[in-house]
């Protein structure tokens, strides 16, 4: 691993003013990913992919094409899943643990949650990337995620890589690539 | 019993039975599953390692890789690292250890045979209950888990399988509650990182 360390408080400023400013003039984001499951009783990790689509202000919509088809639309209070052809909606009005589950998928794909009240934010910087990492203060949420780290190329502030960690040192990686910006999504896709 | 229909009792040769699809303790058995539960459905990912002599390790996550349940199995009993507040219930966890029970028992004493022409049943001691394993002829292999109660059937269990070792798909159906299982095998070179 690259040589990492802490980020200075200026640093850690004019990180965040570019992410953000970088969050605000995407309007919309394709790209392929992979997610890696990681569970240490394994011998490899749980491999599927797919392809992202996101469009402003918080439309996203997560579509596994391998080993199986999968897709996700996040909308306000609702998922629509479609599950290899099986239809179905999930409410996630009502579950704050949920929605704020949901709400970390939507926002780490544009990077900008830095904001977020219910996160402690520590600032990494390597050779290769930029790094932050979120630590849940709720204890509710601390039950399903120790931290969440967010990985940004060091060039466009664009999110590269994504992983959340279980309080068991479990961990969900997802790596994204062939990211396209700005390019335009019709809304049909995030019909599902 | 309907189960037994048709067939013709054989003297009991065999006096075990062997369940192969989760015996291997190097390979990571990882499936798409699908359930449907009272018209409602949902899935994820179940993953099953062989832990020991007798010992599983059994987790299900959802698609993007939080983790519903880890529960251990040591041949007899569950233990609980981990489920989700939703299904932490004494019912769904019965459920679903029973089903567990069911798919990872490896071997089981035979208590009677039938034959037909196509296959091979073995009934088995399941507690006070039976269950009959199915196995195809001549192949050999195990196609089929039916688990009973006195005089009905409770759950069955359908497996198609290439080679005899490894289940591509599995299908669990309970009569007695609205619940179907259905699960799908990642591909072996789709998952080698």
């Amino acid at each position: 691993m690259a040589q990492e360390t802490s980020m200075s408080s200026a640093e850690v400023a004019s990180f965040k003013q570019n992410v953000i400013k970088e969050s605000k003039s995407t309007k919309t984001i394709r790209s392929d990913f992979i997610q890696f499951k990681h569970l240490d009783f394994l011998a490899n990790d749980v491999k599927t992919s797919g392809k992202m689509a996101f469009k402003a202000p918080n439309r996203v919509k997560w579509e596994y094409t391998n080993p199986y088809q999968y897709s996700v639309v996040f909308s306000e209070d609702q998922l629509l899943i479609n599950d290899g052809g099986t239809k179905s909606k999930v409410d996630i009005g009502n579950s704050r643990l949920f929605k704020k589950l949901n709400q970390l998928i939507v926002n780490s794909v544009k990077g900008n949650m830095f904001n977020d009240a219910d996160f402690e934010v520590t600032f990494f910087k390597s050779p290769k990337y930029n790094k932050a990492i979120f630590i849940p203060k709720d204890k509710k949420i601390g039950e399903y995620i120790a931290s969440f780290e967010l990985l940004f190329n060091k060039d466009d502030a664009q999110v590269y890589e994504v992983k959340m960690i279980e309080p068991s040192k479990d961990f969900t990686q997802i790596i994204f690539s062939n990211r396209i910006l700005n390019s335009v999504i019709d809304d049909s896709v995030f019909s599902n | 019993m309907r189960t037994t229909e048709g067939l013709r009792q054989i003297p009991v040769v065999d006096h075990e039975i062997n369940n192969p699809y989760f015996a291997d303790a190097n390979l990571d058995y990882v499936y798409k599953a699908k359930i449907e539960v009272y018209k409602k459905n949902f899935g994820g990912i179940l993953i099953i390692k062989k832990t020991g002599f007798r010992n599983h390790r059994i987790v299900m996550t959802t698609e993007f890789g939080n983790k519903l349940f880890d529960l251990e199995f040591d041949g007899d009993t569950f233990t609980k690292n981990y489920v989700v507040e939703e299904l932490d219930r004494k019912f769904v966890l019965n459920v679903l250890q029973e089903d567990f029970k069911l798919l990872l028992n490896q071997n089981a004493v035979v208590l009677a045979s039938y034959e037909s022409d196509s296959e091979r049943v073995f009934t088995t001691k399941n507690g006070n209950r039976f269950d009959f394993y199915f196995f195809g002829r001549p192949s050999g292999f195990l196609n089929k888990i039916v688990k009973t109660s006195k005089s009905r059937e409770k759950v069955a269990v359908d497996f198609c399988t290439l080679n005899g070792r490894v289940a591509e798909i599995i299908s669990i159906k309970h009569f007695n509650i609205q619940l179907k299982i259905d699960l799908e095998k990642f591909k072996e070179d789709e998952n080698v990182n």
